[in-house]
């Protein structure tokens, strides 16, 4: 077969068309997002915004829209007219509690607990389970790679209850705990893989000069693992930041709700009008560039994470 | 035998934050799914025991056999979509060349997206006035003379709509596991097959697919185990209707529990579910099981 033959010109033709497909309905979702009413809300769809409008964003980003589906005059000033220090302390603390930037740094809240809780634990359990000698080390690698094999979403009733004794329902501290339980099969069997495949003279030396348990860790063993590692913080992002049902069903309060379950409400709400499907799509916008942003640079990670999940070896 | 003694300290410290956590959130509840199963739960006093009337009350119910059915009937129409095109992606990404990287990149974007955020995207574009979906559909002459196409109106029509939209989400991750299997397939077969005067359709249908066995195993039992799970995309897009039509058994589970408050024949429901899918998964794994 040669480079430039007939079979490779459909090769990437059916390629690209696929690729166009594929990415077409995230292109289209960000520019919807930045069109004017006008343009937004019409039978004869442009393919690039003519006029490019961040209204929505500003909207959503500050306002509780399921309640005030249009803005008075004096808000929608407000935020036309803005300095730059005043847009990064509106960044930080958008105007009210119930908004969509509320939402955000809610969810950054939870993934960012998962994700340290997720390292920490997953860390000390794979290095024991890995090197250390102590009792009963193959149940508790069993036991700890069960979830595995359950489908969480059947435990809502009991988690419920549980988290209602503990007085952990409506707590986001509540849905780092969850999200961290149902990482640890892949976070502990990541962290224990990683750990074996060093060899370990290492340690022995360690040991000799006379260095701490965690200090061995931290300093020596860790730095070794920086793959595994990222893995299992880049899927403990992935899995708290897209979760859905725990957080709606866990968390119920409006100034506490996660990203996800924040949109749905717009989402569900209002008419076919300009301002719903404009904050719509600068919401979905809005919670899925960190998690592109992160693919874009930690791919292989995040490849390997999601499959790994499913692939056991 | 002191630095032993002190190893087995560290090892039990260490291990202990995994199993706390493990038997708070997950050990308990499951045993604890059991027993408020089979009890009932007043709104006051204490609960009771019930025995099996939480699991008849529940085979009775046709609430139960509709959305059993509605999420059976989308497992097995979203499972072979999301193969198919997976199977595609991945043996045209299998080729090494220019470009296969970035074309395997971007197949599996959308996976990082999550469920939520997909359907709002996806919303969008099957909006009823100004969707592009709708747009492009009504300039291939659907919907008729008066332009009203609505794909919300009638289940089967949303499902498909569903059904589009987790396939554009989901099959990164079969094509992932596929690709797997087809780079673990030695080249030798494949010579040895075009050697043989083989065509490439003879090539995949009679060697590569019977090698790539244990992935599609896996693709399967994932697509299958998910499926009775899904619950957001209904949720958020169809929002159970028409009439109810579209209704999973996860959102008859969260409306049985925490709707109507009924939390015994909530938790029976929730373990007919995993008990389905532990039967599904055991089923596939006998009939994939290698020679």
């Amino acid at each position: 077969m040669k480079r430039f033959s007939s079979d490779w010109y459909w090769y990437y033709v059916i390629n690209y068309t696929l690729v166009i497909l594929i990415i077409f309905p995230i292109y289209w979702t960000f520019i919807s997002s930045v069109k004017t009413p006008a343009e937004l809300i019409t039978s004869d769809p442009t393919y690039f915004p003519e006029t490019w409008t961040w209204k929505y964003y500003f909207q959503i980003w500050n306002y509780d829209l399921s309640s005030t589906w249009q803005l008075s005059s004096d808000d929608y000033m407000r935020l036309e007219t803005k300095s730059l220090k005043e847009s990064i302390i509106n960044f930080f603390i958008p105007n009210e509690k119930k908004s969509i930037g509320r939402a955000f740094w809610n969810s950054c809240f939870v993934s960012f607990g998962t994700i340290l809780l997720t390292t920490i634990v997953c860390t000390f359990a794979g290095y024991a389970l890995a090197i250390l000698r102590g009792p009963f080390k193959n149940i508790i690698f069993l036991l700890i790679i069960t979830p595995i094999l359950f489908p969480g979403v059947s435990l809502l009733i009991p988690l419920y209850k549980i988290l209602k004794d503990i007085g952990l329902l409506n707590n986001l501290y509540g849905l780092i705990f969850l999200h961290s339980t149902f990482m640890l099969p892949l976070g502990v069997f990541m962290m224990r893989n990683a750990f074996i495949s060093i060899p370990s003279s290492l340690r022995e030396v360690a040991i000799l000069e006379g260095t701490s348990e965690l200090q061995i860790i931290l300093r020596v063993l860790l730095p070794l693992c920086i793959p595994g590692l990222l893995t299992v913080m880049v899927f403990a992002m992935y899995v708290s930041w897209n979760d859905y049902i725990f957080a709606y069903v866990f968390v119920t309060t409006g100034e506490r709700e996660v990203l996800n379950v924040a949109l749905a409400k717009i989402a569900l709400g209002g008419n076919e009008f300009d301002m719903k499907w404009g904050s719509i799509t600068a919401g979905s916008v809005i919670s899925f560039i960190p998690i592109i942003i992160f693919y874009t640079f930690l791919q292989q990670y995040f490849v390997r994470g999601v499959t790994g999940s499913a692939v056991k070896e | 035998m002191n630095f032993v003694r002190k190893e087995k300290i560290i090892f039990v410290l260490m291990v202990s934050p995994a199993l706390l956590l493990l038997s708070v959130f997950f050990i308990w509840p499951l045993f604890n799914s059991f027993w408020i199963s089979f009890h009932t739960w007043p709104m006051f006093g204490k609960p009771k025991w019930v025995g099996l009337d939480n699991y008849i009350y529940t085979l009775n119910d046709p609430r139960f056999w509709e959305t059993l059915k509605f999420t059976t009937i989308y497992t097995f129409t979203a499972t072979p979509m999301l193969f198919i095109v997976a199977l595609i992606t991945a043996l045209l990404c299998n080729v090494r060349t220019w470009g296969t990287t970035f074309f395997r990149a971007m197949y599996f974007l959308p996976v990082v997206l999550s469920f939520a955020t997909a359907s709002y995207i996806w919303l969008w574009l099957y909006s009823e006035l100004y969707g592009i979906i709708i747009y492009v559909l009504e300039l291939f002459g659907f919907g008729g003379p008066d332009k009203n196409l609505n794909v919300w109106t009638t289940p089967t029509s949303g499902l498909w709509a569903v059904n589009t939209m987790v396939t554009w989400k989901f099959s990164g991750i079969q094509m992932i596991i596929l690709i797997a299997g087809l780079q673990a397939i030695r080249d030798d077969y494949n010579e040895a097959s075009t050697l043989m005067g083989a065509s490439r359709w003879q090539t995949i249908w009679h060697v590569t697919l019977p090698l790539l066995r244990p992935s599609i195993a896996l693709c399967l039992i994932l697509c299958i185990a998910g499926g009775y799970q899904a619950y957001e995309q209904f949720l958020i897009m169809t929002q159970g209707g028409p009439q109810g039509a579209t209704r999973t058994i996860l959102m008859h589970t969260t409306d049985m529990g925490f709707t109507w408050f009924k939390l015994g024949p909530a938790a029976s429901v929730g373990i007919f579910v995993m008990v389905i899918i532990f039967v599904l998964t055991a089923i596939q794994l006998r009939l994939f099981k290698p020679h």
